[in-house]
């Protein structure tokens, strides 16, 4: 298997008035392509800290992050903005939906960011919509949609480039439990068929049920990383 | 750049009301700078055209002691000059003089145009001969002075060559309008031949007036004055005006600006998450910058879209029909009309636009910059102080 993610010796520290917060504390894990995976633990585990870092939108104070090859830390702005545009998605707990877009321009803007031809990001953009199955409500704007279908756009939106790893920040905090399983089999099967690596940062003991692999985190460190071979998955 | 303009425009239409009360007062600045320089260009044009018409031609030679600010100069300065070498240009002769109007006593200048001049407007050639008395055409500044109306008799008291004096009659034939203050008041105008023969001063002149068809020549005991610097009081004139019509809507300008620096400002922080989205998407910090910078440069789009709805209309209305500013016209020290016609040239529509354009982007750039250099995790979390 391709490793995809390896972090090595990873801290992670913020100011905080005269002194630190240690966010993550000499964390080592390594992820490879096609794993549905993710991070549990309390609040201030440093769950969404590990997911930034992956994502390229904060660095390592201390330790060495690689992405698909790439030392995030040594990365310029430019070349992180382009790793994220062509490699990573990301799904956030609020949608963070553009709103003044429609479902379909929402889902495009990632492919206009790459400047894909106009033909092509149609066709992707319908299939992208098919996958969460919101073909039918493409027109409609974001403050249109229920929460589920909000979320279900983001993952359109995060899926559309077909990337390489897909971060997760608590995806399913703000749904009911029906459109929670409704999502994360909707990602299950995405992590199937194209073989995205998803990452998922949760409390939310739905979620821990579809992971394959669960690293639990308490006070920034890593306190157990599990292979789930029996899914206890309800419907 | 087509994404951000596109992004930039859905943003500004989303934003509703705060969009348009900011493109309402920027469309307003816009449109207050053109009236001004328009009005501006209008006078300075009608001023510089009715003071070639009336007094300076296309360029003058004035006679070697003559000083146009200093009267007198003016026994002494008048010099005698060929015809045959003077082709395209008129001979004007300049004398003090008296009047008696209604038993008061009047300083004047006197001043004699040939008949058949064409160099200015004054109307000589309708001056006719009458009995007894000299026909004379006076302004109507100076006829409302004196109290004189058309057919009214005046003595006239002048020096001749020799420095004697001599009075005869005169007769007003002729009151013109002119917008030209120094042709008008304290001035009487008669033929050259007329003058020539009450002072003796024959094929003597105190100016000679180009007209279009003078070459450029050198004549002893003349010199030359360029219509440029004749024009020059109309044009420092003008730049004064210009001037404090720039103070009115630079301040004008500045609220505008104002108001986009402030919504461009609180859009760091209302829209933070939006932002961090961007940046999480893979836009980089120089393409967020383009985009909050772009949204800000549009709403001096939207102004010159909405400038241009009320704008060509009124100011198409303005040129054709002229301002009226009635009777705080006359005195100003320069040529003004009953009306003044703006004049709103491509080069003003185009400049104004660019000012407008240029000063909205360079606000709109200082807090997109702040917005590209944010944290993206802060601005993920909406966190920004």
């Amino acid at each position: 298997m391709e490793k995809i993610i390896s972090l090595s010796h990873v801290t992670k520290k913020f100011e905080v008035g005269d002194g630190y917060f240690t966010a993550l504390n000499d964390v080592s894990l390594s992820f490879n392509a096609g794993e549905f995976a993710g991070f549990v633990g309390p609040s201030g585990s440093g769950k969404t800290t590990l997911l930034n870092i992956i994502g390229s939108l904060d660095s390592p104070t201390e330790g060495e992050a690689m992405v698909m090859g790439r030392d995030i830390a040594k990365l310029s702005h430019k070349d992180s903005a382009k790793l994220r545009n062509l490699h990573i998605g990301f799904i956030f707990q609020v949608f963070n939906l553009l709103p003044v877009y429609t479902v379909f321009e929402n889902v495009e803007f990632a492919l206009l960011l790459q400047d894909v031809p106009k033909e092509e990001r149609k066709k992707a953009v319908m299939e992208a919509l098919e996958w969460v199955g919101l073909e039918s409500m493409a027109n409609k704007r974001p403050d249109k949609l229920s929460g589920g279908e909000g979320q279900r756009v983001a993952i359109a939106r995060a899926m559309v480039k077909r990337p390489k790893i897909l971060l997760a920040d608590e995806p399913t905090a703000n749904l009911d439990s029906a459109n929670a399983h409704a999502i994360l089999k909707t990602m299950k099967t995405l992590n199937k068929e194209l073989g995205t690596t998803f990452l998922f940062s949760t409390h939310d003991e739905k979620v821990m049920a579809y992971l394959d692999r669960t690293v639990s985190l308490k006070d920034g460190k890593v306190v157990s990383d599990v292979a789930n071979k029996d899914q206890q998955v309800q419907a | 750049m087509k994404l951000s303009f596109q992004l930039a425009y859905r943003n500004l239409i989303g934003a509703g009301l705060r969009t348009w009360l900011n493109v309402g007062i920027l469309t307003f600045t816009f449109l207050v700078i053109i009236f001004y320089n328009g009005l501006l260009d209008g006078w300075n044009q009608q001023a510089k055209r009715d003071a070639i018409n009336w007094e300076f031609g296309y360029g003058q030679f004035h006679h070697k002691f003559y000083e146009p600010y200093n009267p007198f100069t003016l026994q002494d300065a008048h010099g005698k000059f060929n015809v045959k070498e003077t082709k395209g240009l008129t001979p004007l002769l300049i004398r003090q003089a008296s009047i008696y109007p209604n038993g008061r006593m009047l300083s004047i200048t006197l001043k004699g145009l040939p008949k058949n001049q064409r160099a200015l407007k004054i109307p000589i050639g309708n001056l006719g001969k009458h009995l007894g008395a000299i026909p004379v055409a006076i302004g109507k500044r100076m006829a409302n002075a004196a109290n004189l109306s058309i057919g009214d008799e005046i003595t006239l008291r002048w020096r001749d060559k020799n420095g004697t004096f001599d009075a005869t009659n005169v007769v007003v034939a002729t009151i013109f309008n002119t917008t030209i203050s120094t042709v008008d008041q304290g001035q009487i105008w008669m033929t050259l031949e007329d003058l020539w023969r009450i002072t003796g001063l024959k094929n003597e002149a105190t100016i000679l007036i180009a007209d279009t068809q003078f070459k450029d020549t050198e004549f002893e005991d003349w010199k030359y004055i360029s219509q440029d610097k004749l024009l020059k009081n109309i044009n420092d004139i003008i730049e004064v005006e210009r001037a404090s019509a720039r103070i009115v809507y630079f301040m004008l300008l500045a609220i505008a600006l104002l108001a986009i620096f402030d919504t461009q400002v609180l859009s760091v922080f209302r829209r933070q998450k939006e932002i961090g989205t961007y940046i999480a998407l893979g836009m980089t910090r120089t393409q967020v910058t383009g985009l909050f910078t772009i949204e800000g440069s549009m709403y001096s789009l939207f102004s010159m879209l909405v400038g241009a709805i009320i704008g060509v209309p009124l100011f198409w209305y303005l040129a054709d029909k002229g301002i009226s500013f009635g009777s705080v016209t006359a005195d100003m020290g320069i040529g003004l009309g009953d009306r003044i016609y703006p004049s709103f040239s491509p080069e003003l529509l185009i400049s104004s636009a660019l000012v407008v354009i240029i000063s909205a982007t360079i606000v709109s750039f200082v807090p997109a910059h702040k917005i590209a250099n944010m944290n993206p995790v802060t601005a993920l979390k909406g966190k920004l102080q």
